[in-house]
């Protein structure tokens, strides 16, 4: 295994964190569900960074191979959640999640 | 040439025969006639669950030592047989409970075929034995979950409920992978053994991810303060699906949690046995007091199964073997309450045509007195009743509770049940003690069809529920055995 190059693994980690707390707040706080869904592949992406990271700094190939995984997996989600956002649109309905409020929550 | 690990077909049967089974429904989409395909899709799906019931059936008897199989991602043990059987009973029944849901029919076959799907990921995850197995079966079951949920595009409803559970599933999803990614960096492994093995119990990494992996979980198994999505969902999907969620979902999510937290950090159990206790106590709260304001009965009944998860979260809290068997003697019964109120709350829908309410629901039990009736042993059950194996069912935990040395968290379970008496017993006095023609209902096609599949389903779930309490002997054996397959430290 190559010795690491570049930054420190906590510079990796700050970074997926930050990723992680961006779409974590985008999903609390943001109204459209097209920046939702987008938030939700962020956080997502924050892990995967996460995995590679110490992947590389573990030399260990496992975390690497999740984090293909898990790209496949966030592609499958977000093509579910446009299906429905594109559904939604089709019954008229503004996008706006607090307007969705049929089911009071 | 990368050596390929040797893969168990056995071990893998009953999720193989649920994908088999999910295949074969979605091919049914487009090769057979409109007229035959329901049929076709409901009797493929019923035989895929059927035979993933009888293969973990075979694999409990044949599994007394269990072990990893396919280079250690999946664990070939009783635990996983056991919560198989669960998970394939709940399917075959909701299978029979959805066959007459329908009103538009042109996606029935793909109703099916998900149905199957989402077993099959259940059926995955409960064997799961390394984070990347259980991200990626999470992630399966409930992609087809929220499929489920929206099947009927022409509902507002089950779209919205839908967009809500993928929203707050995927946030969880998230959260559950970030807790992943911190515990593989603190220890560099990702099967449960090795991270338990690798001794950076005092790492705070470890500690942060532990957090999130149990909030991860929590999520799927919908208990406070991670359950804001389930009675939006629940209300919103089509009935027999808020069936198997409440049923199946959860169970699989209480089994991994179980086999998590014993197998991956055993020398963390000062601070989940803490963190499970307290989401525990904030289930039967949150769930309870909810409960109470609910006129709606799908509502009620999803706050009910948020607190009905903090019962079942107690047992896995005391972390031990007697807390393990609570926890799966208790999801006996409890999917079979669930399937069986769902099924009669399903039935009830389609006779009015509307949402099921606490008003709506008067004069039912005189009605269907074959449904009243079980409808009314499913509630006293969930109230945990004797001659109910909801009894035994929280008697076993509060058990374990006390085991532990925490009579406090005994008081919290019973206080909780008492509360719950109010919501459960006002359903049961809504269907016996008012007339229907106080309320000038009529049913919306005149009298309403006979659904023998529906019935069996009740009854079955009814025969469970009250035989559960009788065969307490052999069940609680079962469950023993299946414990005993995970590590415990003593």
């Amino acid at each position: 295994m190559i010795a690491l190059l570049g930054p420190e693994i906590s510079w990796y980690l700050a970074v997926a964190g930050f990723l992680f707390a961006t779409g974590s707040l985008g999903v609390l706080l943001r109204r459209n569900p097209l920046i939702v869904l987008l938030s939700l592949e962020i956080m997502l992406n924050g892990a995967n960074l996460a995995l590679i990271g110490f992947s590389r700094n573990l030399g260990d190939g496992g975390g690497q191979i999740f984090a293909l995984a898990v790209m496949a997996v966030a592609a499958s989600e977000v093509v579910v959640g446009l299906g429905l956002v594109v559904a939604l649109n089709r019954k008229r309905v503004t996008l706006d999640v607090d307007r969705l409020n049929t089911l009071r929550g | 040439m990368i050596p390929k690990p040797h893969v168990d077909w056995f071990a893998l049967a009953p999720v193989d025969s649920l994908l088999v089974a999910a295949g074969v429904a979605l091919l049914c989409a487009v090769l057979v006639p409109r007229s035959w395909r329901k049929g076709v899709a409901a009797g493929v799906c019923g035989l895929g669950y059927a035979a993933a019931f009888g293969f973990g059936v075979a694999l409990y008897v044949k599994s007394a030592d269990g072990h990893g199989v396919v280079a250690d991602a999946f664990n070939r043990d009783r635990l996983t047989a056991l919560a198989t059987m669960i998970v394939a009973g709940t399917g075959l029944l909701v299978t029979g409970v959805a066959y007459r849901e329908r009103a538009r029919e042109d996606h029935a076959a793909e109703y099916y075929a998900l149905l199957a799907a989402s077993g099959a990921g259940m059926a995955f995850f409960v064997g799961a034995n390394n984070l990347m197995t259980l991200f990626l079966a999470l992630e399966w079951f409930s992609i087809s979950l929220y499929i489920l949920c929206a099947i009927d595009r022409d509902r507002l409803g089950g779209l919205e409920a839908a967009l809500k559970y993928l929203v707050i599933g995927g946030f969880g999803s998230a959260v559950l992978l970030f807790g992943s990614a911190l515990v593989y960096g603190a220890t560099g492994k990702l099967d449960f053994p090795g991270i338990a093995a690798a001794g950076a119990q005092d790492n705070a990494l470890l500690v942060f991810g532990l957090a999130m992996l149990i909030a991860g979980l929590a999520f799927k198994a919908s208990a406070a303060p991670f359950h804001m999505w389930t009675p939006d969902v629940y209300e919103g999907a089509p009935t027999p699906v808020t069936a198997f969620m409440a049923a199946a979902t959860k169970t699989a999510a209480l089994v991994v949690t179980l086999r998590v937290l014993v197998t991956a950090f055993p020398a963390n159990a000062h601070l989940w046995t803490v963190a499970i206790a307290v989401i525990a106590v904030c289930s039967l709260v949150v769930g309870n007091l909810a409960a109470l304001v609910q006129r709606g009965v799908k509502r009620m009944l999803a706050y009910s199964s948020i607190s009905q998860a903090g019962f079942m979260l107690i047992g896995v809290s005391a972390n031990s073997p007697l807390g393990g068997r609570a926890l799966l003697y208790y999801l006996i019964p409890y999917t079979a309450m669930s399937v069986g109120a769902f099924a009669v709350v399903a039935a009830r829908e389609r006779e009015l045509g509307v949402p099921v309410t606490f008003e709506n629901m008067a004069g039912f039990g005189w009605e269907r007195p074959l449904l009243g009736i079980s409808m009314w042993a499913f509630l006293l059950g969930f109230a945990g009743f004797p001659l109910t194996g909801g009894f035994v069912g929280k008697f076993y935990v509060f058990a374990a509770a006390y085991e532990h040395g925490w009579t406090w968290l005994v008081i919290v379970g019973v206080l909780a049940t008492l509360v719950s008496l109010y919501y459960y017993l006002g359903l049961v006095r809504a269907m016996f003690m008012r007339r229907t023609e106080d309320l000038q209902l009529a049913p919306i096609g005149g009298s309403p069809p006979r659904e023998t599949l529906l019935q069996t389903a009740v009854v079955t779930c009814l025969v469970v529920t009250v035989g559960s309490f009788f065969a307490v002997q052999p069940l609680i054996d079962l469950c023993k055995h299946a414990v005993n397959s995970l590590p415990w430290g003593v």
